[in-house]
């Protein structure tokens, strides 16, 4: 069978459509090699360049750089706020598979409280998921050494070193430089509305924010956000697939924040601080170079550490800082609080200047008040009076109430409205803190508006003397200070006096800088500061103990605001009454008193007398800022003077 | 004419130590030129780590014994073991559905000692016994020859595409149906089997195809569809090819492999590693030293000394021919994606031994000649 077969075949017609075949074969390999060159031409030549742009797309990546925040720094140049790296665990979003469970294992190794890490899945759902967030803040170098030996088990996570905001000063200036904190949603796009806005025509699109997580809060960090923050820059980034930087291609280098440079004496803010401590006070001092507006110190008592908020604070940490103290309160510039008696010069210099009264003007004090067909008594402090001939000098001097009953009946509420809202009162002092409040510096436009009644002259007497409605920030009381000792100027109060960027200094310049009160021929404001300058001496000033021997001449006035009001014929027992009910002790003053170098207001909550509580801490601020602070540039004069006197005492 | 003149350079070349090994220089040359360009980018593909490199070469080197040891076996011999290798190796693809592991949704492997495909045996055995089967008859092929022989052919192939393994599957038939073209098909046949194939096609689309295998194609379609899940495949080769212009990024330097953006790039997809490195001008290259390849195949064959030889010998070429355009014209978003590796070039598997046993048959069909009459 087989054989028969092979005996048809045709080995020569076989051989030689085999040939036809292999050439049909290989003309139709060569065709299609062609097809696939031509193919291969086409990505590769032709539409090269849309390849190769999405190839770059692929791999290169402009991410954002975040500033250096500016320094602050003291008068002497000592740093105040700096940027101090830290270690956080952070968290890139995109490459992290199941971010529950890593958060969930994570724990295992780190306390990382429930709320921080809400706040964290929040931050995360609003902004890039192939940036880096931190979890968790501070760790210590023992969580650093613990995570990085666990780190392949946790892909996406990372250890990083980050610049975060440092106060070494801690809680001596946190109401002074505020702190920072993490940026909220609003926040973000409120700063990013006003960077579109800012650089529209410019037709800038990178946003300032976008690689910043701290904003100012409080304070100069929140005042001067702007100017601390700084302009961001960029990076291009080659990435794998994954998500990770393989190597940074190009980079645009951010621009450093300003610093900028206080008014404020750090020694001098440290020593108010130590003082108050010492003493268990709460309360404020502000303390502002007169002939400037600038402010040398600003205490305010209890304060907290600002430190503990960078990287988050705990709630446990937090419900601390909730005491009745209010630690987190800011008194020097938000608290308000009744004057007292330390306006008294302020009320006679405009009874002088409005000719209510003069010089000479003298009224019988018999330890009460009266108003005309009215049997109600506003007494004096002193129960027996300050004598038949009390004068506008002797008035401020024993602080007599009387008389100032008398003056601001007299006077009216609406003059004093006119002129103690030129001291400054119910307005802001134009500090550089956002916080701060303006106290009421009531007028009977006020009262029909807040309390919905018309004004009564008895509101007028408690006016007088510096109680009813009136309400005074500490800042303002120290401004009102100022103006007495700079003879009718009013500054514009301000913590900044100049910012800088790399050695280029621009100084800070209010919009309003200053106001001139009408002094006449100056004898009002003369007998004024007499008058305040007898009271820290004897024989009657009310605060001659505090200042006896004092090495430079010093004004001032004493006040005590009474808390509680205290029924007609009721005596004033500060054992009897409850701590917060007790006064509230008040001093201003400036000193010297020919070129006044620092004018300050102190205020102490329920601390009892002004003459022997307050004006005792304003003569220690004042021994140590003019004798100790300021004595290298004038230790030569103080020395001759010393001697001299030694001299003629001997 | 060109019969005579290979066949007195066959005679000078017969001293030869290497034509004693059975060797046909050329097409060694041919390969050698492949697997160092393999290295090459293999080395580039795999993160610069010369451990796949190592691994490469051993495979290059089991494959060369294999060719070798196929050179010596003759023509006459393979024909004679044709019928016993096909036998077991349907056995083995039996064996593969009822007792076979599966790996990725495919049941593909079997183990007796050592783990293999049979499908790989297969991609030798069909075309093998179906040059036998032809190689006494008649040619071109009466119809009852040609039905016996797509019975041949269509065995195995179906064996191979219920496991699934498409590509393979494919890759079978076409060793097949070379054979039978080869032996001479009438034209008539071809022109009608494409007919019917373009008839079949949806029909094989709604009742034999696999979920993964229609996807391959819908993805392949329109990649753009699905660009982060199965088209992800395709526009990123694409973009590493189109990239890589007319000169190439640079050996080392395609960022879309060295970024790992390209998946699978040193098996399946390393040809467009190598468009990316080497740019359209390195293609060229490879394509040139295939070229050489199937040319010197085809040489071979014609000048085969009895039929078997001759259609053995050209539907192998014509075989690794297709392997080749299958997987260029996937990776180049020509043709749907379909697992096979670029031959000689992407890393690892059994088709480096398969191939390199096609070209040990290819070697002894040049070096087994009986001389002729010159």
């Amino acid at each position: 069978m087989l054989k028969r077969r092979e005996a048809i075949k045709d080995v020569g017609r076989e051989t030689s459509m085999f040939f036809v075949r292999c050439v049909v074969a290989l003309v139709i390999v060569v065709g299609l090699m062609g097809f696939l060159i031509a193919r291969e031409f086409k990505l590769q030549v032709i539409d090269h360049k849309k390849y190769r742009t999405q190839s770059e797309n692929n791999r290169i990546r402009v991410q954002p750089v975040a500033p250096v925040r500016g320094l602050i720094y003291d008068q002497t140049g000592k740093l105040l706020a700096q940027n101090r790296s830290i270690f956080a665990l952070e968290i890139v979003p995109e490459q992290v598979g199941d971010m529950e469970d890593t958060i969930e294992r994570l724990r295992d190794f780190f306390q990382i409280p429930d709320e921080r890490i809400e706040k964290f899945l929040e931050q995360v759902k609003f902004r890039p998921k192939f940036n880096s967030y931190a979890i968790k803040s501070n760790l210590t170098e023992e969580e650093v050494a613990i995570f990085s030996a666990n780190q392949h088990f946790f892909p996406g996570v990372s250890v990083e070193a980050r610049l975060e905001r440092y106060y070494p000063y801690g809680a001596t200036l946190v109401h002074v430089l505020g702190r920072m904190g993490a940026i909220t949603q609003e926040e973000l796009v409120r700063m990013d509305e006003k960077d579109l806005e800012a650089n529209r025509e410019v037709g800038v699109t990178r946003l300032r924010y976008a690689a910043t997580s701290k904003i100012g809060k409080l304070g100069l960090e929140r005042y001067y956000e702007d100017r601390l923050h700084g302009e961001v820059g960029s990076e291009k980034v080659e990435t794998d697939v994954r998500g990770r930087i393989v190597r940074v291609l190009e980079r645009e280098e951010p621009q450093a924040g300003q610093d900028i440079h206080l008014y404020l004496h750090l020694g001098l803010q440290q020593k108010i601080t130590e003082l108050m401590n010492e003493l268990g006070a709460r309360g404020a001092v502000v303390a502002v170079d007169p002939s400037t507006g600038g402010v040398l110190a600003m205490v305010s008592q209890p304060a907290y550490d600002p430190n503990m908020f960078t990287g988050g604070i705990s709630s446990k940490d937090y419900k601390k800082l909730l005491t009745p103290e209010r630690p987190l309160y800011n008194r020097a510039v938000q608290g308000t609080y009744p004057p007292a008696s330390t306006i008294k010069p302020h009320l006679a210099f405009i009874g002088l200047k409005d000719g209510v009264i003069t010089p000479n003007t003298r009224i019988a004090d018999p330890g009460w008040f009266s108003l005309p067909n009215n049997d109600h008594r506003y007494r004096d402090w002193k129960r027996w009076g300050h004598g038949a001939t009390v004068d506008v000098m002797q008035a401020i001097v024993e602080s007599c109430d009387t008389f100032f009953y008398d003056l601001s009946v007299r006077l009216g509420i609406n003059r004093i409205h006119e002129g103690m809202t030129r001291f400054g009162f119910g307005q802001k002092t134009g500090i550089d803190i956002v916080e701060e409040k303006i106290g009421i510096m009531p007028s009977r436009e006020w009262k029909r508006a807040a309390r919905g009644e018309p004004w009564y002259n008895g509101d007028t007497v408690n006016i007088g003397i510096g109680q009813g409605f009136w309400t005074v920030t500490p800042l303002q009381l120290a401004n009102a200070t100022a103006v007495l000792a700079n003879d009718g100027i009013r500054y514009n109060l301000q913590l900044v006096k100049e910012f800088s960027q790399d050695n280029r200094y621009q100084s800070n310049t209010p919009v309003m800088s200053y106001h001139q009160i009408n002094t006449g021929d100056g004898s009002w404001l003369d007998l004024v500061k007499e008058s305040m300058k007898k009271v820290a001496e004897p024989p009657r000033g009310t605060a001659r103990s505090a200042f006896a021997d004092a090495e430079y001449v010093v004004a001032g006035k004493t006040g005590t605001a009474q808390v509680k009001s205290i029924a007609q014929d009721e005596e004033y027992d500060a054992t009897k009454i409850a701590e917060e009910f007790h006064d509230n002790a008040l001093f201003i003053g400036y000193a010297p008193f020919e070129q006044p170098k620092i004018a300050l207001a102190v205020m102490m909550e329920n601390a009892g007398g002004g003459g022997s509580n307050a004006a005792p801490l304003a003569r220690e601020i004042m021994d140590y800022y003019l004798l100790e602070a300021l004595k290298p540039e004038q230790s030569d004069e103080l020395t001759n003077d010393e001697e001299n006197s030694d001299g003629a005492t001997n | 004419m060109a019969l005579r003149t290979s066949a007195a350079n066959t005679h000078k070349a017969r001293s030869s130590l290497l034509w004693r090994l059975h060797i046909d220089v050329p097409l060694l040359f041919g390969l050698c030129a492949l697997m160092g360009f393999s290295l090459l980018v293999v080395y580039s593909a795999g993160g610069e780590s010369l451990a796949l490199v190592e691994k490469q070469l051993v495979r290059f080197g089991a494959g060369m014994v294999v060719m070798l040891m196929l050179a010596q076996v003759s023509p006459r011999t393979l024909k004679e073991w044709a019928p016993l290798f096909f036998v077991v190796g349907i056995g083995f693809l039996l064996a593969v559905l009822f007792f076979g592991e599966s790996s990725k949704g495919a049941q593909r492997w079997i183990d007796i000692g050592v783990r293999f495909q049979p499908s790989e045996i297969m991609k030798l055995a069909v075309p093998i016994m179906v040059a036998a089967f032809l190689a006494d008859k008649a040619l071109p092929p009466s119809f009852k020859h040609l039905v016996i022989s797509l019975a041949l052919v269509l065995t195995p192939t179906v064996l191979i595409m219920i496991q699934p393994d498409l590509g393979t599957s494919l890759l079978i038939a076409a060793s097949g149906f070379f054979v039978i073209f080869f032996a001479g098909l009438r034209w008539k046949y071809i022109v009608s089997a494409l007919g019917i194939a373009a008839i079949l096609a949806p029909i094989m689309w709604y009742f034999t195809m696999e979920e993964y295998q229609k996807g391959r194609v819908l993805t392949f379609l329109n990649p753009e569809s699905d660009p982060l899940g199965s088209g992800y495949h395709i526009i990123q080769s694409q973009i590493a090819i189109g990239s890589g212009g007319l000169y190439g990024k640079g050996w080392l330097n395609g960022t879309q492999s060295q970024l790992e953006f390209l998946p699978e790039r040193h098996t399946d997809f390393i040809f467009a590693v190598l468009g990316e490195e080497f740019g359209l001008i390195g293609i060229i290259i490879l394509l040139a030293i295939y070229l050489f390849v199937i040319w010197r195949g085809l040489y071979i064959s014609l000048q085969g000394q009895d039929s078997f030889s001759r259609l053995l010998g050209a539907a192998l070429t014509l075989t690794f021919f297709v392997y080749l355009f299958v997987n260029i014209g996937m990776v180049s978003g020509l043709l749907p994606v379909v697992g096979l590796p670029l031959p000689l070039i992407s890393y690892g598997g059994t088709s480096i031994v398969t191939l390199m046993a096609s070209f040990g048959i290819l070697m002894s069909i040049q070096t087994h000649r009986r001389l002729h009459s010159a």
